[in-house]
Formats: structure tokens, C-alpha cells, sequence
């Protein structure tokens, strides 16, 4: 037994001949906001739907909160709130009778509806048929069915779709607060960068049916400051000197940069180039933006 | 399963599917009012020995191409509250079986079309008295007219669930169901294991017990396949 929320080994999804999940092993913790990250059609829907049940894997193995789902689904499900891809939703009916219609499933109280209602503003508009709705309100709707249960594990794919910015901020500040205040653990999928950063501890990312990286963030940012850029008045020379007294660093360009390396490490260059009359300029660090790494782990696929 | 019922009966709120499923029996009361009301004197002398069991008789013949087209329309109609927006993968990620759902939506439609029947015959009933046939109903042959056709009629019951659930498109279990109508009303020829032929109850009462067992049988074979093969398909 491990201590993951979500444990899924060698999953892999084939439709047909098409490897659309590759042996991907995601690994979520408790209390996590776990952002799952990757391009247009990296799979990250069909990796969810598995997660779900919707789908059954090709091969591999999937356990959340310790169980198998091939043999416990329903046990798993019922502590799962869920919403994959476009929201769903009757349109014939009001949002209120839209929870109501799962909340009958769920067997929850009937007082729960009100209280999703208002944790995604949607209270005002409770008796409007939901065709009538904006694709921003349908999509919290969305969400407010997936919390009708109270889960303990909330899938999300790609929530804030269709959202506009402040619609946006609003659910991410919602999604943050849940695992402090109500100990929900959480998967959000997205395929930009900037909305995971923004949110999410852990981080997976998959691309072309891969897992290229799954850590903390903060392992993915501490990939972004990578390099220091020294501006000086005769580049070629400066790297040729440096190089004789022991220092590796690349010219670009008329600038010098050097590797990631310690504070002293770069004091010395410092140092060196001062002995030997260069003129700096400028002594910056040269960062690269969190796009660029994601560009860099995903060969070039656009996230944006 | 309570609790999916329920959940299924509000899920067909303002959708016009109770509206049809009561326009259905009494379109029947109402073309038979015609019928009666403007042959009266033919027709009364025609059933003069049993003018009940003509009425009923007409009424039923009428009744069966409306049942295979209602439960075309109905099967169609519920499936479709799910298709519209894709919200099988809403309604499937819930702690439900996938049995329980289909077995859900199946029920739903069985009922309603039941709900259909007892709705002709109370319209038949109300029919015959205003034509002043009396009160000497037949009841038991009223109750039989009215529910063998369409227990005659499970399997393609099962038959239009099935399709309307597993296709998106639902000009396929349309058609399906048209056609089967039209050649049900045109196999009166046919041999008696001919299935289209059984709603039309053309053996007397005692042998069209037969085609029911019949249609019983078939329409939960049916049903147990095709629950079957919603259980293997995953959700798009
Ligand atoms: N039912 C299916 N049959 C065949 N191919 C499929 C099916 N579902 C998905 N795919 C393919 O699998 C790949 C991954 O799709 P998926 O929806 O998982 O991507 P995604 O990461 O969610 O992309 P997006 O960011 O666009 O939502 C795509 O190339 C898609 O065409
Ligand atoms: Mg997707």
C-alpha cells in the first residue's frame, strides 16, 4: 500500500493502432493540487476518462485511495467529483433541477444544492433553464455538480475553458482554498502553462501520450533560472582569458554566459575579469520563462 | 434503483414525452370517437351482439401501429436527454452501474408505455359510455385488448433502446422503428413466429398467449444482450 491518492502503473490507452497513452505512471498526493499539463491531444482527457472509468485501459493499472478501480469502481467513484471536457448539462432543465436530477443519485442532502449553488455564484440563476446560460456559467455548474457529493478527490479537465479572466481568477482562488479548508485533494488539467503555475503544487506533464515530468513546481522553476549573462567590452578576449585561468563560459553574441553555478563561482569570474582590465557592463541573470521549459519538455509542441 | 427512477422521471420534465405518451391513447379514443360518431348506426348494427367488444376491437387494431411508432418516438426521446450534451460521461462517472442506468432508461420507457395502455382503456371506457353501450363492461377483454399488443410489442421495445442509447445519431433508430411499424401493419400473412406479427394478436385470444410468451422472452433476451453491449462501450 502506498500513501498516493492516485497511483496509475504503466497506463496505456490504444485506439486502434494509435498510441494515445503511453505507460504513464501519474502519482498524486493527498491534500495536492496537482496540475496535469500537456499540449492539444496529448492525452490528457483519455488519461482522465481512465481515471474515471469511462475508459478502460489497453494495459496498465489504476488505484485511487488504495483500491483497484477494475474491481472497486463504484467505492472510488462515490468519493470522486468530476467534470471532463464541455460541461454536461440538461438544458431543458434549471440548474437547480440539474443538481437535483445527480443529487437523487447521490443521495446527498437536499441542502447541498443550495451550498454549491453559492460557492459558484450561481444561486441568482437557480430556477433559469440552463440553455439559456453562458458557456462560463455552464462550465460552474459543472463544477458545482462535481462538489455535490462532497468528494474527497475533485477531476477537473480543463475547468476554466470558456471562463473569461476574472472568471478564471475566481475558480482558481476556489480550487486553491479546497484542499486547506475542506482537505481536497485535486487534478486539474490544462494545456497552458500559466494557469497551473498559477495554482497547482504537483505537476504532470504529458505530451504525445507520455509523462515527460511529473514534480513539485518548484522543481519546474528551479529549471528557469538557469543562466548569467556578462555584458563586457571585448567578449571574444574576456572568454579566451577567462578560459586560460580555468573558467568555462559560452559567447553569444558578444555577451558571456555562464551555467548555472554558485554565487563564488561567479564572484571569481567577476573577480578575474576586473584583474585582467575588462570593462562589465552588466552582470544579469538570464531566465528562462516557464513557457520555454515546457516548450523545451514537449519539442516545440505551442502551449499557448 | 428508486432513487434512479426518480431521478429519470425529472430528467423528462418539459420535454413533451408525457405529453406524447397521453396524445398517443387518446388520439385512438378521439378517431374512434370519429369512427363511431359518424358510422353510428352502420357500426352499432354491424357489433349489434357486442357493441363493447367492437368498440374495443376497433380501437385496438388502431392502437398497434401507434404503440411501435410511440415507442420509437418515447425510446428515442430518453436517450436523447443524455445525447444532447454528452452527459452519458457526466451521468456515468456518478457511483452508479452502468447496468443500473440502462436497465433505468429501459424501465422508464416500459412504464410509460404501460401508462399509455391504461390510458386507452380508460379512454375506450369513457368512449362506450358516452356512445350509450352501457355499463355491462367487458372488462377483462378491455384490460387484454389494450395491454397484449403491446406486450406483444417488447422486443422491439428493447430492440429501440438499444439502438437509441448506443448511436449518437438518432435517424438510425428512427428509421428502424418506422420501418418495423410499416411492416408490422402488413404481416398479417406472415408466419406466426414472425415476430412484427405478433403485436397484431391475429390468433384468438388463447393462441396470442403464445406470441406474448413469445415477445416476453425475446424482449429480455434482447434486453440482456444489448445491456451487454452498453457495458463494453466507453463513453466518447
Ligand atoms: N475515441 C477515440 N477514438 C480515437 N482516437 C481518439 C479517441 N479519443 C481521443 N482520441 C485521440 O487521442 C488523442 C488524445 O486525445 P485527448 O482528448 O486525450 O487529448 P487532450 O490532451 O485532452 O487534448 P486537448 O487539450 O485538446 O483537450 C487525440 O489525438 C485524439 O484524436
Ligand atoms: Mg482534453
Amino acid at each position: 500500500m502506498s500513501n498516493y491518492i492516485i497511483e496509475t502503473e504503466k497506463l496505456t490507452k490504444k485506439y486502434g493502432a494509435r498510441r494515445v497513452v503511453h505507460q504513464v505512471d501519474l502519482k498524486v498526493k493527498k491534500g495536492e493540487i496537482y496540475g496535469f499539463l500537456g499540449p492539444n491531444g496529448a492525452g490528457k482527457t483519455t488519461t482522465i476518462k481512465m481515471l474515471l472509468g469511462l475508459a478502460r485501459p489497453t494495459k496498465g493499472s489504476i488505484h485511487i485511495f488504495g483500491k483497484d478501480m477494475k474491481k472497486d469502481k463504484l467505492a472510488v467513484l462515490k468519493k470522486i467529483g468530476s467534470l471532463v471536457e464541455y460541461p454536461s448539462y440538461y438544458g431543458h432543465l434549471t440548474a437547480y433541477e440539474n443538481l437535483e436530477a445527480v443529487r437523487i443519485l447521490l443521495d446527498a442532502p437536499k441542502s447541498r444544492i443550495d451550498e454549491v449553488l453559492s460557492i459558484v455564484r450561481l444561486t441568482r440563476d437557480a430556477k433559469r433553464p440552463v440553455k439559456g446560460f453562458s458557456l462560463g456559467m455552464k462550465q460552474r455548474l459543472g463544477i458545482a455538480t462535481a462538489l455535490l457529493g462532497n468528494p474527497e478527490l475533485l477531476i477537473l479537465d480543463e475547468p476554466t475553458n470558456g471562463l473569461d479572466p476574472s472568471g478564471i481568477i475566481e475558480i482558481r482562488e476556489l480550487l486553491k482554498s479546497m484542499p486547506k479548508e475542506h482537505g481536497i485533494t485535486i487534478v486539474v488539467s490544462s494545456h497552458l502553462l500559466s494557469e497551473i503555475d498559477q495554482m497547482a503544487t504537483q505537476v504532470g506533464i504529458i505530451s504525445k501520450g507520455e509523462m515527460i515530468f511529473q514534480d513539485s513546481i518548484e522543481t519546474l522553476r528551479k529549471r528557469s533560472s538557469s543562466k548569467i549573462k556578462l555584458t563586457v567590452n571585448d567578449a571574444q578576449s574576456a572568454w579566451r582569458n577567462l578560459m586560460s585561468n580555468g573558467f568555462k563560459t559560452d559567447v553569444v553574441q558578444n555577451q558571456l554566459f555562464v551555467d548555472s553555478v554558485t554565487d563564488e563561482k561567479i564572484a571569481e569570474i567577476v573577480s578575474s575579469l576586473v584583474k585582467n582590465d575588462y570593462s562589465i557592463y552588466r552582470v544579469e541573470e538570464e531566465k528562462k520563462s516557464l513557457e520555454e521549459i515546457f516548450l523545451e519538455l514537449t519539442g516545440g509542441e505551442g502551449s499557448l | 434503483m428508486g432513487r434512479i427512477m426518480a431521478s429519470e422521471m425529472l430528467k423528462i420534465k418539459r420535454k413533451m414525452i408525457l405529453f406524447l405518451i397521453f396524445l398517443g391513447p387518446i388520439g385512438v379514443v378521439a378517431l374512434e370517437a370519429c369512427n363511431f360518431g359518424l358510422r353510428y348506426d352502420y357500426l352499432t348494427k354491424v357489433y349489434k351482439d357486442d357493441l363493447w367488444g367492437g368498440l374495443i376491437n376497433e380501437a385496438s387494431l388502431l392502437s398497434i401501429p401507434t404503440i411501435l411508432i410511440g415507442l420509437t418516438i418515447i425510446t428515442s426521446m430518453i436517450a436523447n436527454i443524455e445525447h444532447q450534451t454528452n452527459a452519458w460521461k457526466q451521468l456515468l462517472a456518478l457511483p452508479i452501474s452502468k447496468t443500473k442506468v440502462y436497465t433505468g432508461k429501459a424501465l422508464l420507457a416500459f412504464l410509460l408505455l404501460i401508462l399509455s395502455c391504461v390510458v386507452l382503456a380508460g379512454g375506450i371506457i369513457v368512449l362506450g359510455l358516452l356512445l350509450k353501450f352501457g355499463v355491462n363492461i367487458p372488462f377483462l377483454y378491455l384490460l387484454k385488448m389494450c395491454f397484449f399488443p403491446f406486450l406483444a410489442s417488447l422486443p422491439f421495445l428493447a430492440l429501440q433502446i438499444w439502438l437509441a442509447i448506443t448511436m449518437k445519431n438518432q435517424a438510425i433508430p428512427l428509421t428502424v422503428g418506422i420501418m418495423g411499424t410499416i411492416i408490422s401493419m402488413y404481416s398479417m400473412n406472415f408466419p406466426n413466429w414472425v415476430p412484427w406479427k405478433w403485436p397484431l394478436l391475429v390468433n384468438d385470444l388463447e393462441k396470442a398467449v403464445y406470441s406474448i410468451v413469445a415477445s416476453i422472452v425475446i424482449g429480455l433476451l434482447l434486453y440482456l444482450v444489448s445491456h451487454l453491449d452498453f457495458h463494453r462501450k466507453e463513453v466518447r
